[in-house]
């Protein structure tokens, strides 16, 4: 079979161009598909690509006049949030303005398809030039299995063989699960649906506005009264001439809460603090999409089998403990390290689960399955009611009194901190809380 | 700023193959399930389209047109009246984000 490949991607997103990218360089006869316009066309994140990985496959992509990413975020913030407070942990340091950046706020219909571009020229560079390529327009219904080894993808009435296959489908892995790595049906209870708008300034008034210069961005998480009770948070992100707002909600407890997701965006918008940061904007595009929440337990039974690997959020591969949600940087690093085993694979000629289990020992070996494994404590933590609204209601309380000048003798800070604590906890409660913090953080 | 509605909201989405009379829905529903055995009826407030609806007898009912594709449904409905689906680029309706 002269027009079999040496391995067919699904999914143009930023695993799947990762390891594109991967199999371009190192000479591989490649097929990507994209069941989208282009790569990137159907895809929404937050979002902040953390780390520095993007540099490995894009050497000094900030030299690029415009580059597929919008702002590198040289400041973090976490807020915590009450119905008319916002009490925030800010920093800021030029310390992040060092390149290769450790993180670039993208947007991803045009991440993904300059990302594509240049797999685009990292074929036309390669022994392939005339053999591999990135078709879109077409999505693959069905993963070809031959003694339960992949083969090949069936798309309509076409097939395409390769000697093996990377599904980098995404969230909503419907591939992986005809392959039986996952289950067919995947409960509600550790997914969360994400919800966004994105909000258009004059571009000198939002760097005026966040404080921006040049390129940098911000970055800036909420948790509490954001989400009207609903497990989850909410997001601003600063792009080029826009920004990212939105929230990511618990999808069981939307379900037994019986809220509309837009409903709390809304509810989220009008909080003072959100309110003042959006005046005068205009919101370009409303968009939503499944995430996972990090919890291993939905995690997929395997990240290989015969012929197969997972790479990115078809292998629920996102993490948020509390620092940052991580999924696109995962999404890069699998995809990395899927095309590097297949490449290993095409020289012992050997693609069955004998080397294909390289991968997942790379994978085990690398920092994403290392924080995932070992920040699962966090990610329940962090969805506990605790977290999610008796601590924001206390450090806002006690803000508000700390804060408060009154023409009157003023209580010292323990006595504030310790009223707080009695009318949204209690000492014992955060002891807890400290303790399984210490451990799991 | 002004809030917007749903209807205004998805306004604002870039639908594919949007000339076209006829689309092939990508997600089926069994409505009878919906309408017969299931407890909850998620389905008509977590979908952030609102592709599903409630009449005011209490039934449901779902159009495929205003679907962003998001995956909401999918795992919502815990009573397999969803068989959801990437829509056909050809066929289909779906979205392509401008920004994403």
């Amino acid at each position: 079979m002269e027009d079999k490949f040496d391995c067919i991607v699904i999914g143009g997103g930023v695993a799947g161009l990762a390891a594109a990218m991967t199999l371009a360089r190192n000479n591989m006869k490649f097929l990507l598909i994209e069941k989208g316009e282009f790569p990137g066309s159907k895809n929404v994140s937050g979002g902040v690509l953390w780390g520095s990985d993007l540099n490995k496959l894009v050497p000094n992509y900030w030299e690029e006049e415009d580059g597929g990413w919008d702002r590198f975020i040289n400041h973090r913030r976490l807020t915590f949030m009450d119905e008319q407070s916002s009490f925030s942990l800010d920093f800021k340091s030029s310390h992040f303005n060092e390149k290769p950046y450790t993180g670039v706020v993208v947007l991803r219909s045009k991440f993904d398809n300059w990302l594509a571009g240049k797999v685009q020229e990292a074929i036309d560079a390669s022994d392939f030039a005339m053999d591999s390529f990135i078709a879109t327009d077409i999505k693959v219904d069905e993963v070809i299995l031959e003694n339960d080894k992949a083969v090949g993808i069936k798309t309509g009435e076409d097939e395409f063989f390769a000697d093996s296959v990377i599904i980098a489908e995404g969230v909503n892995n419907l591939l992986t699960r005809q392959v039986g790595l996952q289950d067919k049906y995947v409960p509600a209870d550790h997914m969360l649906t994400g919800i966004k708008e994105i909000i258009r300034f004059d571009q000198k008034v939002l760097e005026d506005r966040f404080q921006l210069n040049g390129l940098s961005g911000m970055s800036n998480e909420f948790v509490g009264w954001a989400t009207n009770g609903i497990e989850g948070g909410g997001f601003l992100y600063t792009n080029r001439d826009t920004i990212s707002l939105g929230l990511v909600l618990g999808l069981k407890d939307l379900r037994e809460k019986k809220q509309k997701p837009y409903d709390v965006l809304n509810h989220f918008k009008q909080h003072p603090t959100i309110a003042d940061a959006i005046k005068g904007g205009e919101v370009v595009e409303y968009s939503a999409h499944v995430v996972s929440s990090g919890d291993s337990r939905v995690m997929p039974k395997e990240l290989y089998k015969d012929g197969i690997l997972l790479v990115g959020e078809a292998a629920n591969l996102l993490m948020n403990a509390g620092k940052a949600i991580q999924g696109m940087d995962y999404a890069m690093r699998s995809g990395i390290l899927a095309a590097e085993t297949i490449v290993e694979a095409k020289a012992k000629n050997d693609y069955t689960s004998a080397t294909l289990k390289e991968y997942r020992k790379k994978m085990d070996d690398s920092y994403v399955m290392k924080d995932i494994k070992g920040f699962q404590d966090a990610v329940h933590l962090l969805h506990t009611d605790v977290m999610q609204n008796k601590v924001p209601n206390l450090v806002c309380d006690f803000g508000r009194q700390f804060f408060s000048i009154k023409n009157e003798p003023t209580p010292k800070s323990e006595k504030m901190l310790l009223g707080a604590i009695k009318r949204h906890s209690s000492l014992w409660e955060l002891a807890k809380l400290g303790f399984k913090a210490r451990k799991s953080l | 700023m002004k809030l917007l509605s749903l209807p205004e909201r998805l306004g604002l989405v870039s639908y594919r193959n949007q000339a076209k009379s006829e689309i092939k829905p990508h997600i089926i529903v069994d409505t009878d399930i919906c309408n017969s055995t299931c407890p909850h009826k998620c389905t008509t407030w977590v979908c952030p389209a609102n592709c599903y609806t409630m009449d005011e007898d209490g039934k449901v009912h779902f159009q495929v047109e205003d679907c962003i594709e998001c995956g909401t449904c999918m795992y919502a409905c815990d009573q397999g009246a969803v068989d959801w689906n990437f829509p056909d680029p050809e066929i289909g309706r779906g979205v392509t984000w401008n920004f994403g």
